[in-house]
């Protein structure tokens, strides 16, 4: 007793532990620290809504102030977690809503939010100041326009990607008519057109405002108008960038644009003209993040731009970009930490688009700082792979699609298990992993053998038999979410190794061989964890030997959740009960 | 409690119900596991490659912009009874009247589209964007261009 800190002492101590993670094992030192611990945190963050209930949370924290949530597995981002899943943010925001009312910020990213939640978001938090919604649905522009109207503190609005229902641009004009608090603005997901005077009042009324991202419909005559209104814009996420201007019109973009002297952040730019690009110059000597996604330029007006941004150290862009100026990229933009290069169907159109495995080995040998990318290339070799993980043994994140499913090396005809063994073995840190092309279970064995840090790994089309899931899951330490579609195998390997899916946050696991019986065992024998099978068909009507469409497993604290739809069956405990539809009406 | 819309149907691989045994060394492709391998099926699949639906749905109509615009537009065209298609370049044409000209030309057979089925004529038929089979001639020229995807020459007794 007399050896313990005064609780006073130790809350000061903890003050300085920012990372949920040392948290989360300070909090199983002892009782006192765990008490502590958890009187002190401030900054939830719960990786799947389902393993733990609101109310559990809502009663640990009680000194919260950050709520982040994430809810749909990640698969649902390509189509393949069928609509009305779940993950339902209003069990949330009811309970935060209730017990914690001095919450000032909610991050939910694969939610569905409705105006309901956004309605009591806004009627509950009086100190609210952040709301960053990622890749969520549900909800229309009314919610928002709650939002801006009644948050009087508001400091960031951002929609990323969501799915709005969106009755028209009104929703602007609802902020306060005294000057705002708001930092950063996001509604580029969104359709309809927004007023420009709207715009216009709101950010010359927004002194603090760093962060911009307009949607498509702000067309490019405008643009000069909002930046002159404001200069002190560090992140710009542009309209459309297309529409005709007039001599006069492209000199005094050019001067508006030449004023942002703290941009950093560039993105939008959504059909891009080449002749447009000179007006950028001014422009990418400061960039440090470049979003071309949306900018559909090509060669090589691209080397125009990329050649001028020796700052850069995120660059999103389109395989346009082809391998020369991927070449240009490894030249001008030494300080490159993140590279994404996303397909534009090109090649389904027989156009030439050279964008080949030696974009990414030029960029991988001469961006020294390159640590995470996401390539889309139709096909690839082992050869490129050994270079590019000879070059980059600093890799933390290495997501490779080639969009071939089972592409073989096209030069030797081998599966590139040799590649990614090159990738696992130099890389040591590598925590996300995306592999692709023709794959035997060897790979899978280097895999488990090397990655001990990886944490996240994705797979498609690959593996042979339930070897290739065994040495994943016996091997891969550090392993917490593991997403796979179309392999061949199932059961056997779920049943030896399900222990190690209770150290896991999920499995996900689609047109694979995973019988219904193997559900029932998996679940019986792990208490702890949720069996989801998502099948159009009830499992019931046929032999526990057949295949289930798609399962979906996660450790969990809160039981079977009570609102599943009725495609997806939460295998129960107890035999007798079998498999069950919980749900509340 | 917040449920969105009742069970919707959705696109999913159908599994065949024999399991393959572990021992099998490679992917057995007899099975009914429907993956988008053909460039065709790329095309439409929804969940292939893996990238987000709203750069998915941009590029989409950035391809059919393109088409529009600046690239070429290859599509195949078969006669009904001949095995082999040609490729042929729909940009090259200004509208209706020169594509049924070079066709009639190309294939040395009288092409002609939509009105009337006249029993001495081939007429030319096109496949768009959802995989419907329509009359050439319909809509205007540059939708047109923004839909097609594939031609055929059907014989004059099947229409």
């Amino acid at each position: 007793m007399d050896r313990r800190f005064p609780f006073k002492v130790l809350e000061h101590i903890f003050s300085f532990v920012d990372s949920n993670e040392d948290r989360n094992s300070v909090s199983l030192v002892c009782k006192s620290w765990f008490e502590t611990e958890r009187r002190t945190r401030k900054r939830v963050f719960v990786g799947n809504c389902y393993a733990v209930s609101p109310l559990k949370v809502a009663r640990r924290f009680p000194k919260m102030r950050s709520l982040t949530l994430k809810g749909k597995p990640h698969f649902a981002d390509y189509n393949l977690v069928p609509d009305g899943w779940g993950g339902y943010a209003w069990p949330w925001i009811e309970a935060m809503a209730a017990r914690r009312p001095l919450l000032e910020e909610i991050r939910l990213k694969r939610m569905v939010v409705t105006d309901e939640c956004l309605e009591k978001i806004a009627a509950s938090f009086r100190d609210f100041k952040t709301l960053v919604l990622t890749s969520c649905e549900g909800f229309s522009t009314d919610g928002i326009a709650a939002i801006a109207s009644t948050c009087r503190k508001l400091r960031d609005l951002e929609l990323r990607e969501c799915i709005v229902d969106d009755l028209g641009g009104d929703w602007l004009s609802y902020f306060p008519e005294t000057s705002t608090s708001l930092v950063s603005l996001d509604f580029s997901c969104l359709d309809s057109e927004v007023k420009l005077s709207d715009l216009e009042r709101l950010l010359s009324r927004s002194p603090n405002l760093k962060s911009l991202k307009l949607n498509r419909s702000v067309t490019l005559d405008v643009l000069e108008s909002l930046l002159r209104r404001a200069p002190q814009l560090v992140e710009l996420g542009t309209g459309s960038f297309s529409d005709e201007l007039d001599p006069e019109e492209i000199a005094k973009l050019t001067k508006a644009l030449s004023e942002l002297k703290q941009l950093k952040s560039l993105s939008g730019l959504w059909d891009l003209l080449p002749e447009y690009i000179p007006l950028l110059y001014s422009v990418c000597p400061r960039l440090t993040s470049l979003n071309l996604s949306y900018a559909t330029v090509q060669m090589p007006d691209l080397i125009d731009l990329l050649s001028r941004c020796s700052k850069l150290q995120k660059l999103w862009v389109m395989d346009l970009i082809e391998d020369k100026g991927l070449k240009t990229v490894a030249l001008c933009c030494k300080e490159l930490r993140e590279l994404r290069v996303f397909p534009s169907g090109a090649d389904l159109d027989e156009t030439d688009v050279t964008l080949t495995e030696q974009g990414l080995v030029s960029v991988s040998e001469g961006c020294k700082k390159l640590e995470s990318v996401l390539y889309f290339c139709v096909q690839f070799t082992n050869a490129a792979l050994v270079s590019i993980a000879k070059n980059r043994p600093n890799f933390r994140c290495f997501r490779l699609c080639v969009m071939e499913p089972f592409a073989p090396d096209y030069r030797t005809q081998q599966p590139l298990d040799e590649g990614f063994k090159a990738i696992v073995e130099k890389c040591k840190d590598l925590r996300r992993l995306s592999v692709s092309g023709l794959l035997t279970d060897k790979a899978f064995e280097y895999i488990g053998v090397h990655a001990k840090k990886l944490r996240m790994l994705s797979i498609a089309f690959a593996g042979d038999s339930d070897l290739m899931l065994h040495h994943l899951l016996s091997g891969c330490q550090s392993l917490k979410k593991l997403e796979i579609r179309d392999c061949p195998f199932g059961d056997t390997a779920l049943l030896e190794n399900a222990a190690k899916l209770e150290t896991m946050r999920s499995l996900w696991m689609s047109s694979c061989f995973v019988s219904f019986g193997a559900c029932k065992q998996l679940s019986q024998k792990m208490p702890r964890l949720n069996v989801e099978v998502i099948d159009e068909h009830p499992p019931k009507t046929r032999p526990d030997s057949s295949p289930v469409e798609r399962i979906y497993i996660y450790r969990t604290v809160a039981g079977p959740r009570l609102d599943t739809p009725e495609f997806v069956w939460t295998i129960h405990k107890s035999p007798e009960v079998g498999v069950s539809r919980l749900s509340i009406r | 409690m917040e449920n969105s819309n009742s069970y919707s149907p959705y696109s999913s691989s159908s599994v065949d119900s024999t399991k393959p045994s572990p021992s099998e060394s490679s992917v057995n492709l007899s099975l009914s596991l429907t993956f988008p391998s053909t460039s065709s099926q790329r095309e439409t699949s929804q969940d292939w490659p893996p990238i987000k639906p709203r750069l998915r749905d941009t590029l989409k109509s950035l391809r059919l912009r393109q088409r529009g615009y600046n690239t070429a537009l290859f599509v195949k065209v078969y006669m009904e009874g001949v095995p082999i298609g040609r490729k042929l370049d729909l940009s090259t044409f200004s509208g209706y009247k020169s594509l049924l000209e070079n066709l009639s030309h190309m294939f040395d057979t009288s092409v002609i589209s939509g009105g009337t089925r006249d029993r001495k004529h081939h007429v030319l038929t096109y496949q768009d964007k959802d995989g419907d089979w329509m009359m050439v001639g319909d809509i205007p020229w540059d939708m047109f261009l923004e839909t097609v995807r594939r031609l055929k020459i059907t014989r004059p007794e099947r229409c």
